[in-house]
Formats: C-alpha cells, structure tokens, sequence
C-alpha cells in the first residue's frame, strides 16, 4: 500500500501500549486534529523496540519513524524506557553514517493523559518530514564508485624485529601447559607472511610459537568455542580487549582463562604486502628488523617499513599492550595519549554528505558475497551458530541478494555489537571482498564513547552501556521537534 | 487462514470521516482476508453476534475488528470471537476512531489510513498464534506494609475477611501519622481516640501477625506467591518478656534524645515506648543514643527491669513469610522544608511544622497540650500558619497540592483559639481547597467563627527580632495579593503547611516490590482512573498516602478497597496468567544471560539444559515488556503476541518499496 | 587444431562486437578486488588496456550459471469474486537465463563449470534453470602464464593450460594472444573475430609461456589413493577437530570457490503475491545441515570442514576427478590462513599411517 501521492509521507509511529498510545486516544477523544500521515504501531513498551525496527523501517523506504513512551520514571514496566532512551539515542547519533537524515527519526516521551502533546509531537514531526520530503531510495542513489581511502599516519612507531621476550614467554607457556587444555597462539602459516592460528598442546608446539607483526588473526575469537576447559592464549592489546569483554558478558569464565601478554608493536596488512610483490613472487622468507620487514620472494628482496604495510588499526592503536593478563613478559610497549582514532573508511565517510554515504555503501554492498566472515570472525559475535542471517527467523532478512538485505545484514551486525565492539576490525580483514564494514561498528563505537564515556574491553567491572541504565542520563538531553 | 474484517461506523463517529464501506471492500484484496463488511455498532449485542455468526458462516479462525481504541474493547472483541471457538488471541484491532476519525476531516485520507491501519492488523494477525493462559496456587495471605491508618484498614478488612494478615511497620508502633495528630477535621474528634480501638483490634486479632519495629529486606516470586524476607531491627529488648511497665525508661539516664514520635519537640530517652497507647506496647532501645551500647557504661535499664527482657546483644533478625499479595501502605513524609530561606531554614526555632504543632497541642504530647512555643515556652497570643510551604511551587520543582494542609490549618486555627481565647491566628494561603463533606462550611467557620485572618498571598520571609519587652518576634512580611499591598504580622508562633512526599524509602521499597514510583516518592496506580489501587505488577496493590496525597477518610476507604481487590483475588481456587509473556526458543538461546540483566521483574532464570545455560522465562512474574525481546541478539526471546515477526510484519505492511 | 592470432586491440575489438548480442562477462576491478561482472559495449569500447580484462579474479565465475539469488517463480493470485477463499493463481518463471560469453575465465574457472554441471545437468533430474544459464554461455578461457603460490592445479590433474570446460581456449604472449576454439560454439564465437591463423614462432611462444607457468606450479603431489584415504578419516573427529582448530567456520572458501553448489530455497511473500528463491549456502555454515528437530549432525567446525574436503576429494565425483579445481581462491581469502593442501596432506598422509599399522 501507498501513503496518499504528495499528499502523505510514509511515518511509522511505535508507540507503547501504556503511555503513548493512550496518550494518541486521548488526543483523538479531545477531537485533536493532526496530520494523517502518521501509522501507529503498538508495542508493550518503547523498551520493546529493538532500534532494528527503525532501521528496517527507514531501510525499507520511511520517511520518518517516531518512537514514543511513558515519561522516564513512568514506565509501566518500572525501567523500559530508560533502557529505550540509550538505545535510541546512539540509534539516532549512527543514522549519518549511512546517509539516514537522522532527523528523520525523533523518539519522545507522552503520557496517557496528554492528548494536547501528543497532537503537538505528531503535527510537528509531520510537518518537519514534510520539509525533509520523501527519503533517498537505495534503489535510486547513484553507487559511489572508485572509493580510495587514504593511508593513516601511525601515531607510535611501529617495529617488526623478533621479540626478545619471546623465548620467555614459550618457557612460560611450557611451564602452564600441564594445566591447561591448549594455549592459542600464532606459528608460521603455508608461507612467511601468513602466520595461523593454533593450539599448543605440546611443549614441540610450543616451540612453533611465533611472536610478530604477522600474528594478525584474534584469537579472543576462539576462546568460547573452548568454554568449559582451562585454556591459555597470547593476546595483543586488541585481543586482550576482547578476552575482557567475552569476561564482562560472562561468555567465559575468568578461572578457565590464562592470558599470556607480550606488548604488541603493530601488525601488517599482508595484501599491502602481496601488493608490492609480482603476483606469482613466492615468499621465501621474510626477515624483521627495526622498522621494516625484508621479504625475499622469488629470488628478490623487497624492503617493506612498516609504515607502508601495518594494518590501519595498528597504525592508530592506543591499547598496544595486554589490558588484562595473568603473564605479561618484556617491556610494556610505549601507548600513546589519545583517543582511539578513526579509520580511513571512517574518515572518509566523515567527509561525505549525506546521499553519497548512502551511495558508498551501495557501491560496497553490491559486492557483498554474503559469506557472513564478517561475523564469524568477530569474537563479540554471540549468536555464533544461531545467527538470524542464517536462521531468518525472525525474518529480519530475506535471501534476496540486493544491496537493501545485504546492508541490513551489516546494521543488525553493528547494533549488537553496539557497546561491546573493542574495535579489533577482524570483520574488516576477514571480508575476502574488502568491505569495509568495520566503520559501521567504530560509528556505533565513538558515538557510544560521546554519550557514555564508554570503551568496551577496558574495564572487567563495566556494563555495556546498552544493557544498564541511569535515572537522569548525563548525555542524553530530550530534544525538541 | 481466513480473516474476517468488521469496520464499525460507530454510529457517525467513524462514518461521518471515514468511508467505511470503502475500508471493507479494499481489505477483501488483502492476503487470506474472506469476509469483509462494515457494521453500525459492532460492539452492541447486535454487532457482536453478527461476528460470531461471520465466523460460523465462513468458517473464520481470524478477526480484525476496525474500530475503537483497542484500550476500549480489545477485551470485549476478545470475549466475542472466543464466543464463537476462536482463540481470543487471534484477534487484532485497527483504531480507526481515535486515531483516525476523530483526528481528521479529509475522508479520502482517513479511508486510505484506514484501510491501511486494517492492513497493518490483518498482517499482523496473519503471524498471532494461539495463546493460553496458564493456571497456578495462591498462598492466601497478605503482606500489608505499612501500620499507619489505612493499612491498619486494610489488614483488618482482610483478617474480617479470613485472611492471614502479615504487617510490617517500620517503627516501633503502628498508628502511623494519625496517631500523631491531636483532633480530626472537620469533627473535631480526638485522633488517637478514634484510631486506639483500630489498633488495639490489630494487636488482639488472631489472624493478624505484626512485626513492628521491621523492614522489607526482599520480596521475591509473583501474584499469589511472594516470598517477603523481613529485617526484625534489634530492640535489645525481648518483646516475649517486656511487659510495658515503664521502669526502664524513668530510670534511663540518657533523657536529652530528640524524641521521633514528637516530631523532635522534646526529648525522650534512649530506651522508650513512643507514645502511651503504641501498639505493641513494648519498650525499644535506640542504639545510637543509649550509653550502654555506644560506651558500654551503664546497663541500668537491665538492672531495673523487673522481667529481664534487656538484651544488649540482641541482633537483627531475617524472617521468611509467604504471602499470595502485597498492599503497601508506607505513607508520606514532609519534604525537606529546611531548604527553603523565606521561612527560616529551619533555624528559627519558633517557626514549627504542621505536625510538630499538632504534638504541641496534643495532650500527650511534650507540653501536654499546652501550646508553649519551642524556644522559651511562652503561650503565643499571634500565630501565623503558612500553607503551600513546598506545595504547588514550580519554581522548587514541588508543583502538585499536598491536599489536606488547607484543611487542617483550619482546624489548627480553632484549636488555637480553644487553646488560647485571647489569641489571633493568620493564615498565608493561595486557595483553599475544602472539596470533601463538610470540609468547605469547616474553613468557613474558622473565619467566621473563630476569626481567623486569612491573608491570600505568599510570605517571603520572616525575621526574628527582639521586642522591647525583651520577648523574640517573627516578623512574617508577605504580600496581600487580594489588596494588593505588603503585609507584615508579628509572629509568637508560626506553622508551616509542609508539602508532602512519598515516604522515605519508598523509592527503594517500590524497586524491592518492582512497581513504578514518580519522581515525588509516590507509588504509581495502574490506571488513574479506574485501577487506582492497582499496580502494574499483580498482586501489589496501594492503599493510603504512598499512592497520592489524600486525608484519613480517603485513606481509610482505600485500605478497604485494596482489601476487598486481596479478598477477590483470594476469592479464585487458582490464578491465571496473561500469556502475553516472554518465552524462550531454547535451541537458539546460548545462554548469553543479556536478558537476565535487563528483565525488570527478574523473571527470566538462567537454568542448565543438558549441561548448556539456558534462560527460562517465569511465567507468572513476567509482565510482557518485551525488553528482552529487544535485547536478545538472535531473537531466542520473544514477547508473544508482540513477537519480532508480528512486529516485522507490521513494519513490512507499511515499509516495503 | 587451428590456431588464431589477435592483437590487444583486435581482441578487445571482438569482444566488443561480440557484446551487441551477448553478456559478456569478465573479470572486473572493485576497489582492491576482482570480480567477474558484465562489460557493457560502450565500456569495451572504451577500454584502452586488455590486460584490464585479464587480471585474476578473487571470486570464481560461477555466478553465471548459478546466481548468488535466483527467483525460481513467482507466484501472482487474484481471489474469485463469488468465493474469496478460491484463487486464480498464476506461476511465473522467470526466463533468468540470456547468452552469456565467458571471458577471461582460468582454466580452473572452466574446469569448475564441469563439476556444477554434475549435480545439476547429470543427476537424476536435470535443473532447468542451471541448464538455461549453462546452454547459453560460451566460455573463453585464458591460459595462464603464471601461477600464484597458492594455485595447486597440478595436484588435482589440471595444468595452466587445461582445455577442459573451455569453449575457447587462449594464451597471453608477446604482441597478443594465440587463440584455439576447442567446441562448436566456441568455433562459431571465435569465427566472429575473424584472425588471423597462428604462426609457429606465436605456437611455439605459447608452448614457452604455458611451460613457464607450469614450471611455477608447486611440487607435484605425492599423494596416492587421495579419494580413499581422506574417506578413511570419516570418523576420526580428533584430526578433523585439530585440524580445523583455526578455521572461523565463516565459509567465505564455499562462496568463493568455483565448485562449491550447494544452496538453499526460501519462501517470501503470501498467498496472493510470492516467490522462491535459491540462493548460495555452504557447508560451512552450521544452518546449512541444522534439522527441524533442532538436531545437528554437524555441529562442529571440525565436522563441517570435513564435509568440504570430503566433497572435494573423496565423495560425490565423477570420472575420477576431483570436485576441486586447485584455483586456490579458499588459501587466499581465508581469514585464519587455512590451507587446503595442508590439511589434504595431513588426511591422506595420517591414513596411510594408520594404514601401516
């Protein structure tokens, strides 16, 4: 069905049963008259309104979603509203990112006894989607094509020399061994640049063990699929993270974890790599030192400084030492001062007006495989075996290959992980077609950080954000129409 | 399936706006939609049966009714369709009246809403499924907490009843704020008399148990199974041997202590019985103030007590009881009035609060009954009461009226002048509000008869200053807004009208029983109108003051009414559930707990399922928010009846280019 | 058999004209990877530098044959006015399938397309829509000059040059290509260019080029009775578990690969407006076998990657070949850095072992 041509715009209200929905019938028994625009969609509670219903609803073509509850402090249900008011908040603050006008989305507070704010709210966000007019179709933006992204400075010096503590750390891992199902860690892979993850049962394996820029893989992403043995890992400041928040969400458990840390100096990109290489070249060995690597490759030496082929994260990374560790061998890596910065797509994206992010990521999507690595690597990922992408029910998704199902798929990924996503970007490297889906996450993430003053990964004793609440939210003013 | 559609006209109330002849033909096109028609009334006798006979004629097993609110007669279409064998789940409602109808004139769009409305609901219905509700026990005993007047109303009503009472009070008597007070409005009848034979009732009557001097520590479990852990605070003293007499408190030689039960005018000692007729008469010892306990020097009372009931080593004590319901009855407090400068801040000691003025005009209390002011004892011959003091002020964010203040500064003003003949009492007020039986004729006669000067207008400050005869005066200056022009009394006495609250505590109680509470301490009702005492969590219902300012009548019926909403409750062999409640999907469920964290009732248990946690939804504390729904990554949780595919198939009904 | 000569620009030329009545498509650059996509006339046209259209793809060519989402039918139904609950249904097939020229694909890519055709063209029952895409490509497979460290096509009986699967086979040397149709229809595409015939110093220059490539190959596999050894491991889930310790279980292998051919169908719409799908799956996901019941016969990674080399390398084959082609694509694009050779070796290497004992 169709709003009236030019006459309507397609609104979707979720209005809770209690407050706001009353709120709309008194408006009605008082004869408020209001725009005719607006379809109300009833819920329990504005608690019950998982911020994907907004995105689907805007995805799908709204011109405006407009959410309304009982008065915080109100709420039949004692505490939904207050939980509703953080996540549609960080919803509204992550709409720019993918071209969603986020004034297209307002969520407000009406009691049952307010009909007179209720005809208020209503003519008012009519009248402001009336002047935004109908929203950009992904269907008819222009893909933004030929996206180049620029290299990011390194804001520490990156180094890739062999790790003097790691003869330490193999002896300690031998000495833990006897107790321990396995310890995750990184050996040389079917070539030099290429390290894999594995699991050391023995103290030969052990012996496998390297240390470097190449260990790239988290292996935090591994731990739950041991949930229940004793098992140790070697953790990055970025892995560590995570190992942190798979403790927060009580996925694993403290007592079964031993973490080995040594302080992490970046890792590379390996296609930076492959890029300055023939592509038939193989990879002889590849030797580290200072600030570069050596690779010898069909017979050829090729200097690399890390500078040019350290992966983007590394290049901005604040936390290069473990957060968390039960063995923490060598010298601490120096962490630099600042703010988690931004990646290049991040950046880029920052740059963009509206209608050409959503035009970038239509230009991404159409690539999308649907292969889901994106997922499977993220070790914050919790439904794992379960994944709606998979199950579709609830039928968030259907197997359409457009880019409008291929992007919902990245913005249900985004919002689970909003709050507890540590930044580790493995969804970005894991995407064998380069997609660079992790800036969808770091949006969620800074936006998170604005508002709650809130990292993931850093702190044993946090609640993601999402899950809790406060009475009277610092950070959240209720904003006007 | 096979939907049938009825849109009402609602006689012109739809009709006159919407085409709904129109909204009936174009939902014949929507999917597995049979039936469609539009009806006059369809929730008269009439329009209901002909739903049933729809539904037998074409063999319906959905129905969407396009009509009124669903807060209206959601229920009574439900009972309809279950009328004629259908599950009354299987059944949406459109609001085309409320949220179409009456807000618009353009027929065209209200047809088009409408008819789309109808769409959203026939898409909606096409996902319901059939719910039941499930059956369990009730453990027919109440918990009432609270002692004050309306819950010793309800607790009594309940036992006349046959019901097992439990009641809690927090201090050491029950009685509550009436017994406080000296005489009622607009009778004139002395307050503890009245209330004694209530509370004498409760001590005496079997079915009541009372732990006084208590606090809820935790409640736990759903409507017809509480589980209420109960703190027994530490007396020191053995209430099985204390037998009343007194000898320890005139022996007690820690005398100088601010005595509660006096509001703080007077001083009591460190082991006391708050007032003469307290209920349990029996002695307690307040630990911060008692000699023996804070410098272990002394232990006199032990000596003289005549049946050795003194225990300094008593300790709190957590009992368990079992109730099927809760009726809280906690009360009020005054605000923090000392906040507020133009009355002094309360640094001026002459200026006194409503309820301290009643203890100075009770026979039992500190001056027994003389009205002698606080500072030097003399009999005032000028008493200024100021109304409003933290009531319907916005500017200190107290905008709501505290209700009773205008009634009982009226009768303070004639008890004033029984008091004392010669006396003159003023009263600051902004309107009098004297609504109830005999209340309005009540005020009057303390202007009229008792000429007590009422002066409309806010005071802004009073100054104490010395008279030339040496005496201390409060200077209240204020303004007559009536006239127009500054007034200014010289004060013996004033008495502030102390806006109320919720009482303290009540916040944290109220997260305790999982009810909602405003901003001002006050419980939240169910319904303002018509469940007033209610709340949104079944089987905690609210009598008295903790719900909203109201007198001791009001109170009082209030108590009954939660008694009598216990009593039909109890009256049921068993309990349904509302099956609108979250389950789980246990093979998607991983055990993440996300949904433990957020559940507002704990409702939700992480339980093992074959050596996996899983979360199980209790069915009878669940109240159907659906905040887990909306927390659960993988969608293992679903609210049903507002299941993320019915939600989903909502959004695609309007969403979907 | 005959051989042609084309310049870069004749070539491009060719494919140009050839466009007018045909998709052609060939691998394209998106950013930093490859895909094959359709090349419309004007952008032939436009295209100054053949090797743009001779670079390798990062994904396999098989979407088209077999789309990533391909809508089975339709289903459209108007309700019978005299009984509402009666409908006129009508089923809408969708003709999904337009004459397609291949181009660029590697000798892996069209070896692909022959193990795609087992289940789908060579089972009990034909696939109609498999048959539609397959019946109208034409497939113009460029050899290869090189191999990357990660091809293996020498291990599954394959070689740079392998003409299997091809319509049109043809190889990069100095000054242009030495094309050779190997079918009818690649007979008739390549008469459409009109070239010239191959001298021998041009078929000598190819024999030097493909011998070049293949001289880059890895070792040849020593492994012996691959089919029944990696079978043999069926149930031993301890190596299947160790084995598969770093796999993400993500399936970015499965939708890359050119083999892989297993898909799902879903159901969307309702009773008066609808259609099937058949989109990709794999076995790596653990949906892909997830029973109604709720039971999983594979429930771990170990198990499901068991199921991919087994496929490849031991079950559902036909003619002695492997249902791998060696592309190499799931090395390249794993995550974890997973090597299928690796874990190939270790199956038949253990068996035999185990066979000794």
């Amino acid at each position: 069905m169709s709003v009236l041509d030019d006459k309507e715009r397609r609104i979707v209200g979720f209005l809770c049963n209690w407050c706001s929905y009353g709120g709309a019938d008194t408006a009605g028994t008082a004869r408020a008259n209001q725009p005719t625009d607006l379809r109300i969609i009833r819920v329990p509670c504005s608690g019950r309104v998982n911020p994907l219903f907004i995105l689907k609803a805007l995805m799908n073509g709204a011109d405006g979603v407009l959410v309304s509850g009982c008065h915080p402090r109100d709420c039949h249900y004692a505490l939904g509203n207050f939980y509703a008011r953080r996540r549609l908040e960080t919803l509204k603050e992550f709409l720019p990112i993918i071209g969603i006008n986020p004034e297209r989305f307002h969520y407000t507070w009406v009691s049952a006894s307010e009909g007179q704010r209720w005809q208020e709210v209503v003519t008012k966000f009519t009248d402001h989607i009336h002047k935004l007019g109908a929203a950009p179709k992904w269907s008819e933006v222009p893909a933004l094509k030929d996206v180049k992204f620029d290299l990011v400075d390194a804001i520490r010096p990156l180094g890739c020399g062999t790790h003097p503590a790691l003869a330490e750390l193999k002896a300690e891992i031998k000495k833990a061994l006897p107790d321990l199902h396995g310890v995750l860690g990184w050996r040389k892979g079917y070539d030099a640049i290429h390290a894999e993850p594995f699991l050391m049962q023995t103290e030969a394996e052990v012996d496998e063990l390297i240390w470097g820029p190449f260990n790239v893989q988290n292996l935090a992403n591994f731990l739950p699929k041991h949930a229940g043995k004793k098992i140790g890992v070697v953790v990055k400041g970025c892995d560590s993270k995570n190992v942190v928040e798979l403790l927060v969400e009580k996925l694993i458990k403290r007592e079964d974890v031993t973490i080995f840390g040594i302080g992490c100096n970046g890792t590379v990109d390996y296609k930076r790599i492959l890029a300055k290489l023939p592509e038939d070249a193989v990879i002889e060995s590849v030797v580290g030192g200072g600030s570069g690597v050596k690779v010898t490759a069909s017979g050829k030496e090729y200097d690399m400084p890390m500078a040019e082929i350290a992966q983007d994260k590394c290049r901005l990374c604040v936390k290069p030492n473990a957060v968390i560790s039960d063995v923490f061998l060598g010298k601490p890596t120096i962490e630099p001062e600042c703010e988690d910065g931004r990646l290049p797509a991040l950046r880029f994206l920052d740059t963009l007006t509206l209608e050409e992010r959503m035009g970038f990521w239509k230009g991404q999507m159409e690539h999308c495989i649907r292969c889901y690595a994106c997922r499977s690597a993220c070790p914050q990922c919790v439904c794992r075996d379960f994944c709606v992408s998979d199950s579709r029910d609830p039928e968030w998704l259907t197997q359409e290959d457009s880019v409008e199902q291929k992007m919902f798929f990245q913005l249900i990924h985004a919002q689970h992980l909003a709050g507890r996503c540590t930044g580790c970007a493995e969804c970005e490297r894991a995407c064998p077609m380069d997609i660079p889906v992790f800036a969808l996450k770091q949006q969620f993430g800074r936006m998170i950080k604005k508002i709650f003053g809130y990292s993931a990964g850093l702190d044993l004793e946090s609640m993601p954000p999402l899950l809790g609440y406060e009475l009277e939210e610092a950070n959240i003013k209720e904003r006007d129409l | 399936m096979r939907i049938g559609i009825f849109v009402c006209h609602c006689g012109s109330n739809i009709e006159a706006t919407v085409n709904t002849a129109a909204v009936a033909k174009k939902s014949l096109e929507y999917p597995d939609v049979v039936f469609a028609t539009d009806t006059m009334y369809t929730c008269s006798e009439p329009g209901q049966d002909s739903i049933v006979e729809a539904i037998k004629e074409h063999q319906l097993d959905g129905v969407v009714v396009a009509s009124c609110s669903p807060r209206m007669h959601e229920a009574t279409f439900r009972r309809t369709v279950q009328r004629a064998g259908i599950n009354p789940y299987m059944f949406e409602m459109a609001n085309i009246r409320e949220h179409v109808s009456w807000i618009g004139k353009d027929k065209d769009a209200n047809t088009n809403k409408s008819a789309e409305l109808v769409l959203l609901a026939s898409e909606k219905l096409r996902n319901n499924r059939p719910l039941f509700p499930q059956q369990f026990d009730v453990t027919k005993r109440v918990l009432v907490i609270g002692g004050g007047v309306a819950g010793i109303q309800a607790a009594l009503d309940c036992a006349d009843g046959g019901i097992d009472v439990v009641m809690v009070e927090k201090t050491a008597t029950i009685g509550g704020k009436m017994a406080k007070l000296d005489k009622t409005f607009p009778t004139i009848d002395c307050s503890s008399c009245v209330l004694s034979p209530k509370t004498v009732d409760v001590s005496q009557n079997e079915k009541i148990t009372l732990h006084a001097y208590s606090e809820i520590e935790s409640i736990s479990g759903f409507v017809g199974n509480f589980t209420v852990k109960i703190r027994k605070k530490s007396t020191y003293v053995d209430w099985t041997l204390c037998t009343g007499c007194g000898s320890c408190i005139e022996k007690c030689p820690s005398k100088k202590n601010p005595d509660a039960f006096n509001e703080g005018i007077g001083t009591t000692t460190a082991i006391n019985i708050p007032y003469p007729q307290a209920i349990p008469k029996k002695a307690t010892i307040y630990a911060d103030v008692c000699r023996k306990l804070r410098d272990g020097k002394c232990g006199v009372c032990a000596k003289v007590c005549p049946t050795g009931a003194i225990k300094y080593d008593m300790v709190d004590e957590i009992i368990e009881e079992q109730v099927g319901a809760v009726i809280t009855a906690t009360g009020y407090d005054q605000m923090d009035w000392t906040q507020l400068g133009e009355y002094g801040a309360g640094k001026l000691p002459d200026v006194v609060t409503g309820l301290q003025y009643e203890r100075l005009l009770s026979a039992s209390g500190p001056t027994e009954g003389h009205i002698k002011r606080p500072s030097d004892g003399l009999e005032p011959k000028s008493v200024v009461f100021i109304q409003c003091v933290g009531s319907r002020d916005k500017s200190i964010g107290r905008p709501y009226c505290s209700g009773f203040c205008c009634m009982y500064t009226a009768k303070q003003a004639i008890l004033t002048k029984d008091h004392v003949p010669e006396s003159q009492s003023y009263v600051f007020y902004m309107d009098i509000r004297a609504p109830g039986k005999m209340y309005d004729e009540f005020t009057r006669r303390a202007m009229e008869e008792y000429g007590t000067e009422y002066i409309r207008g806010r005071v802004s400050t009073i100054q104490p200053h010395i008279r030339p005869d040496g005496v201390v005066g409060y200077m209240v200056r204020g303004a007559d807004t009536l006239l127009g022009q500054p007034v200014e009394i010289d004060a013996d006495l004033v008495v502030l009208a102390v806006g109320v609250e919720g009482a303290q505590g009540a916040a944290q109680l109220a997260e305790k029983l999982r009810i909602s509470y405003d901003q001002y301490g006050f419980f939240m009702e169910s319904h303002p109108k018509l469940k007033p005492v209610e709340t949104n969590t079944a089987g905690v219902y609210l009598a008295g003051v903790c719900q909203g300012v109201k007198d001791i009548p009001t109170s009082v019926s209030q108590g009954s009414a939660a008694a009598a909403k216990v009593m039909a409750l109890f009256s049921k062999p068993k309990l349904q559930s509302d099956p609108q409640i979250a389950f789980v999907d246990i093979k998607r469920c991983i055990g993440c707990g996300k949904c433990i964290t957020v559940c507002p009732y704990q409702a939700i248990k992480e339980v093992s399922f074959r050596g996996a946690p899983k979360a199980e939804v209790v069915g009878t504390v669940c109240q159907g928010c659906g905040l887990c729904n909306a927390t659960c990554p993988q969608g293992a949780i679903q609210v049903a009846h507002f299941t993320d595919n019915q939600l989903l198939a909502e959004v695609n009904a309007l969403c979907q280019f | 058999m005959s051989t042609f000569f084309a310049t870069p620009s004749a070539l491009l030329g060719w494919l140009k004209s050839v466009s007018s009545d045909n998709r052609v498509v060939a691998p394209k650059k998106k950013g930093s990877v490859v895909l094959f996509k359709p090349w419309t006339t004007e952008e032939l046209g436009a295209c100054q530098d053949a090797s743009e259209l001779l670079i390798r793809s990062t994904m396999s060519a098989k979407e088209v044959v077999f789309p990533k989402c391909e809508t089975l039918y339709e289903l459209k139904a108007t309700k019978d006015p005299s009984d509402l609950s009666k409908l006129h249904q009508e089923l809408i097939v969708p003709n999904n399938a337009t004459a397609t020229v291949l181009f660029g694909a590697r000798p892996c890519d069209a070896r692909g397309f022959l193990c795609l055709d087992m289940p789908y063209l060579q089972g009990p029952v034909v696939d109609p829509y498999y048959k539609a895409h397959r019946d109208a490509l034409v497939i113009v497979t460029q050899a290869c000059s090189n191999a990357l460290p990660t091809c293996f096509c020498n291990w599954i009986g394959s070689n740079p040059a392998d003409e299997k699967g091809s319509d049109i086979i043809f190889t990069p040397i100095e000054g242009g290509f030495v094309l050779s149709a190997l079918t009818e229809k690649g007979t008739a595409l390549l008469a459409k260019g009109g070239f010239d015939a191959a001298d021998d110093a041009k078929n000598t220059a190819v024999s030097e080029a493909q011998a070049k490539a293949k001289s880059q190959l890895p070792a040849e596999s020593t492994l012996k009775d691959i089919p029944q050894k990696v079978y043999a491991r069926f149930n031993d889930e301890a190596f299947w578990n160790k084995e598969i310790e770093k796999c993400l279980s993500c399936g970015a292998c499965t939708f890359l690969c050119p083999t892989c051919q297993c898909f799902t169908m879903t159901d969307k719409g309702n009773q008066l407006d609808g259609k099937r799908m058949r989109s990709w799956d794999g076995c790596m996901a653990s949906h892909f076998t997830l029973e109604a019941s709720g039971h999983n016969p594979r429930p771990s990674r170990g198990m499901r990657y068991r199921n991919r080399l087994g496929h490849k390398f031991s079950y559902g084959r036909k003619d002695g070949d492997f249902s791998c082609v060696g592309c190499g694509r799931c090395i390249r694009s794993c995550p974890a850095h997973l090597d299928i050779r690796t874990v190939l070796s270790n199956a038949c290497e253990g068996a035999q072992k185990k066979g000794e004992e």
